[in-house]
């Protein structure tokens, strides 16, 4: 997988994707998927990566992005059924 | 505004793309070098759809030529924000990017859909592309055109690359799926 913006949440990143990967392959495709069991690992990645982004100002880019995303979010989220 | 489109098929079942999605900027592909990082900002799956969404940020080394890059101020990296969905029981996964970078001189919309292909749904699956472009700096007709020139042509470029190095990211997930799935093959490559 790719590495992490900030290269100090690599190691959390990476045992994060791993998981990511196998949930998303061995469960979720399959329809099982109930939980979701990569979340504490999601977390720590988490904890890591948003201290970076707000020191490099990246989360204020990134809500701004958010917002102007809603339509997209309105139209992919939408039942298709 | 200027528009590009592309659309393409993979000869890899709609799984295996979906699957291999996710690992497209990692280290077996050789020709996204200029993708140097792939954050998840979140992940959720809707409850009432069961569509899983994904937020991620995506880092660039940029490859603009140089009057492009002092125009834009003169950073080499850029960051993409993306939005994906995707909904298993459909068979779908669409991808939605923009720049957070240069935003208020340049925007850029892309989106990709995977989807199986109608000739054959088990086996192989389309890709469709298409991006909008709209350079914002005010007043300068020409420059705010041919920027928007120079980024046709990098999507066009970027998307032969994108082609060729996902092709070898499905190869090379195939090959480690079959190998995981039969130790006798994996001992008899050791």
């Amino acid at each position: 997988m790719s590495a992490s913006l900030a290269p100090e949440c690599n190691q959390v990143k990476e045992r994060y994707d791993n998981c990511f990967l196998k949930w998303y392959s061995e469960k979720f495709l399959r329809g099982a998927a109930t939980t979701d069991e990569c979340d504490p690992l999601f977390k720590q990645y988490e904890k890591c990566l948003s201290k970076v982004l707000n020191d490099r100002g990246i989360d204020k880019m990134v809500k701004e992005a958010r917002e102007d995303n809603r339509e997209n979010d309105a139209e992919h989220l939408k039942p298709k059924r | 505004m200027k528009i590009f489109q592309q659309s393409t098929e993979f000869d890899y079942s709609w799984e295996e793309v979906s699957i291999s999605n996710w690992r497209k900027y990692g280290p077996w592909n050789e020709s996204c070098k200029h993708v140097i990082a792939v954050d998840t900002l979140s992940r959720t799956v809707d409850p009432s759809t069961g569509i899983l969404r994904t937020e991620r940020l995506i880092t660039c080394k940029q490859t603009a030529p140089k009057w492009v890059l002092s125009l834009l101020g003169g950073q080499d990296t850029s960051l993409v924000y993306e939005t994906s969905y995707v909904d298993a029981s459909q068979r779908s996964v669409t991808l939605c990017s923009m720049n957070l970078t240069w935003s208020d001189l340049l925007n850029v919309r892309e989106t990709c859909i995977y989807s199986p292909s109608s000739s054959n749904p088990a086996g192989k699956t389309k890709f469709q592309q298409r991006a909008e472009i709209t350079a914002l700096c005010g007043g300068w007709a020409k420059i705010r055109n041919k920027l928007e020139e120079v980024t046709v042509e990098r999507f066009q470029q970027n998307a032969a690359k994108g082609r060729e190095g996902f092709e070898t990211v499905l190869e090379m997930s195939r090959r480690a799926f079959q190998e995981q799935k039969s130790p006798i093959l994996r001992e008899a490559k050791i």
